[in-house]
């Protein structure tokens, strides 16, 4: 009885799939592009342990051989290398600055957005906030060039007229600003797109809840305090999570933009030292590994960074 | 509420208005922070270049004229770059559209068999990746680099793009498709001519993001076409020439000295530069606001 019940259930599932055959073929591209452009490349950090010749073509980045320390050569050298201290901690700390300041700030912009009275006014508000995110950080370092530089810089220009400095401020020639920089272009660029997610979560609170708050005498802080940041308590957590995980990953294009020979020394970054001594100086095994120890400390920090918010909170991304 | 707030507006708390007051004062300043750089690029960019290194321009150019604009757009090499970052936003994003939401429409379709097995591949492309290098010596591997298709192919399908889709799709009642089916449409006709004219916002969303990711990027032609000079996009050049004015640190001067004969430095003529790349975006975008704002909130809370 229950094998012809089964036998009944595999034959329908089968002429399911058949008439369906069409939608899988839209599907089994899909997953043939992965299969390309996703999963063999991860198959290739195998290179990582190896001593790769990129002479060897495709099939070499499996033949080659495996590299001294039980394969473990490439990551020895990276963090035995002078160069790893500077690296990580330049990372670390803009992301951690960003964490830090960008990460309240479009939660507080958020606040202040729901806040304003006159919708006109909150539209031009936020449409305005949103143009920074599209632009390139290309434009973003031309537009810091255009208000900070020593020579064509109004803010520069302006501070001097007011008699507040006495030289110009080489904001972007000096390394000891580029902290500064990176994290004051990440919130001029990101706060307003940021805050779309808590906008959102702000609009999704029961507005009784701040009726009868306001019936019991709760004044305009205090509904903000007690109604509206637990409201979005959850939105926050999960972002959080994911900001955590970031942290030992940095911002590629805006370094590759906002840094130059100058300020080299803060502003040289994991990614930016994998894209050089991997394409450039094509080292390719060495900043495969740079790349794997990377990811494999990021996956770390979210696994952490979610038990954390789980234990505290309850809310979790897994 | 109405009635609520008419009550409120007779007798504002000195803390409303305090609030209301701090609210409206640094909102005003954020706006003006935003939006101020990019006037201030527009207003050098039509300034005379050696004029402009007097300083004291603010709000209006002072001696204007087209002179940086004319510079720009006829030196060949710019012109090649914009036709190629034009050229590989306008493929890049129409393949990418089409591809993922055909994707995803067949993912979406409710009672597909296998459907678990094939998320499961998906999250999976989702969340690890081989990283650069690896990625590299695939494309090298498929003979795509240095070649025009390396712009448009590889980021044909996101699966980001696709859970988005998804979960737009999953919106439309499924009798939809159902009806056209029992009227003998075809799967193709069915995503063409029913699904994709019923989705315009997730097509004005997934268009604008793939379209803006295209124009503003710089790294596709620095990682994988850096040897053909006839594949270097607008971003790629601007880059060039923005990162060496920073590191040009001659006075004002000398600037001025050094452009003695012409009207542009290279400074004017970089802020031109800007404004063409900026331009196409701020002509877009706020026409797609309402769009893509609820596209973000669908991809936040369903993905």
């Amino acid at each position: 009885m229950s094998q012809s019940n089964q036998v009944r259930l595999r034959n329908q599932t089968r002429k399911q799939f058949k008439r369906q055959l069409p939608l899988h073929l839209f599907v089994w591209a899909g997953i043939l592009f992965l299969v390309l452009f996703s999963i063999i490349p991860m198959s290739g950090v195998i290179i990582a342990f190896k001593d790769y010749n990129i002479k060897a073509g495709f099939k070499g980045m499996f033949t080659a051989p495996w590299t001294a320390n039980s394969g473990f050569k490439h990551f020895i050298t990276f963090v035995t290398n002078r160069k790893f201290s500077v690296l990580v901690r330049n990372t670390v700390i803009i992301s951690s600055l960003k964490l830090l300041f960008a990460f309240p700030f479009a939660i507080l912009f958020a606040i202040m957005v729901t806040e304003v009275r006159s919708n006109a006014y909150k539209r031009i508000v936020q449409t305005a906030s949103y143009l920074p995110h599209f632009v390139s950080w290309i434009v973003v370092a031309g537009i810091v060039y255009a208000m900070f530089s020593t020579n064509i810089g109004v803010i520069n220009e302006l501070l001097l007229k007011l008699g507040w400095i006495k030289e110009p401020i080489p904001l972007l020639l000096e390394a000891k600003y580029y902290y500064l920089l990176a994290t004051a272009s990440e919130i001029w660029k990101e706060t307003g797109w940021s805050a779309i997610i808590y906008l959102a979560a702000i609009a999704g609170i029961d507005p009784a809840l701040y009726e009868s708050a306001q019936v019991d005498g709760a004044g305009r802080l205090r509904r903000i305090w007690h109604i509206t940041l637990p409201g979005i308590q959850g939105t926050v957590a999960i972002l959080l999570i994911l900001s955590v995980g970031s942290l030992f990953s940095g911002s590629f294009d805006q370094a590759m933009m906002l840094g130059n020979d100058m300020n080299r020394s803060r502003s040289e970054i994991l990614d930016v030292f994998i894209y050089q001594t991997g394409l450039s100086k094509q080292r390719y095994s060495y900043a495969a590994a740079v790349g794997l120890f990377q990811s494999v400390i990021s996956l770390i920090l979210v696994i952490l960074a979610n038990a954390g918010s789980k234990k505290i909170s309850g809310s979790s991304l897994f | 509420m109405t009635a609520l707030q008419r009550k409120r507006r007779i007798k504002r708390s000195a803390e409303d208005i305090i609030v209301d007051v701090v609210v409206h004062l640094v909102t005003f300043l954020l706006l003006v922070a935003t939006i101020y750089p990019f006037w201030y690029v527009i207003v050098l960019s039509l300034n005379d270049g050696v004029d402009a290194l007097r300083g004291g321009i603010y709000f209006w150019p002072r001696k204007f004229t087209f002179a940086n604009y004319e510079q720009f757009l006829g030196d060949p090499k710019w012109i090649d770059a914009i036709f190629i970052s034009v050229a590989k936003t306008l493929v890049g994003t129409g393949l990418t559209i089409l591809f993922t939401c055909l994707v995803a429409y067949g993912l979406s379709t409710d009672g597909l068999v296998f459907r678990k097995f094939y998320s499961i591949i998906l999250l999976i492309c989702m969340y690890f990746s081989g990283g650069l290098i690896p990625y590299y010596l695939t494309l090298r591997t498929y003979g795509l680099l240095n070649k025009f298709w390396v712009y448009v192919i590889p980021p044909m399908f996101s699966t980001y793009y696709c859970m988005l889709a998804m979960s737009f799709f999953r919106e439309h009642p499924p009798a939809l498709a159902e009806s056209a089916r029992l009227d003998g449409a075809g799967e193709i006709t069915i995503f063409l001519r029913i699904i994709m004219p019923l989705s315009k916002p997730l097509l004005a969303t997934l268009g604008l993001f793939a379209a803006v990711s295209q124009w503003n990027a710089w790294s596709d032609t620095a990682f994988f076409a850096p040897s053909n000079p006839g594949l270097r996009s607008l971003a790629f050049l601007m880059r060039g020439v923005i990162v060496q004015n920073q590191v040009d640190t001659s006075s004002r001067v000398a600037m001025m000295k050094a452009a003695q004969y012409s009207a542009t430095t290279a400074t004017s003529i970089q802020m031109a530069a800007m404004i063409i790349a900026v331009l196409p975006i701020m002509c877009v975008y706020p026409f797609l606001q309402k769009h893509f704002v609820k596209g973000i909130m669908l991809g936040a809370v369903k993905g």
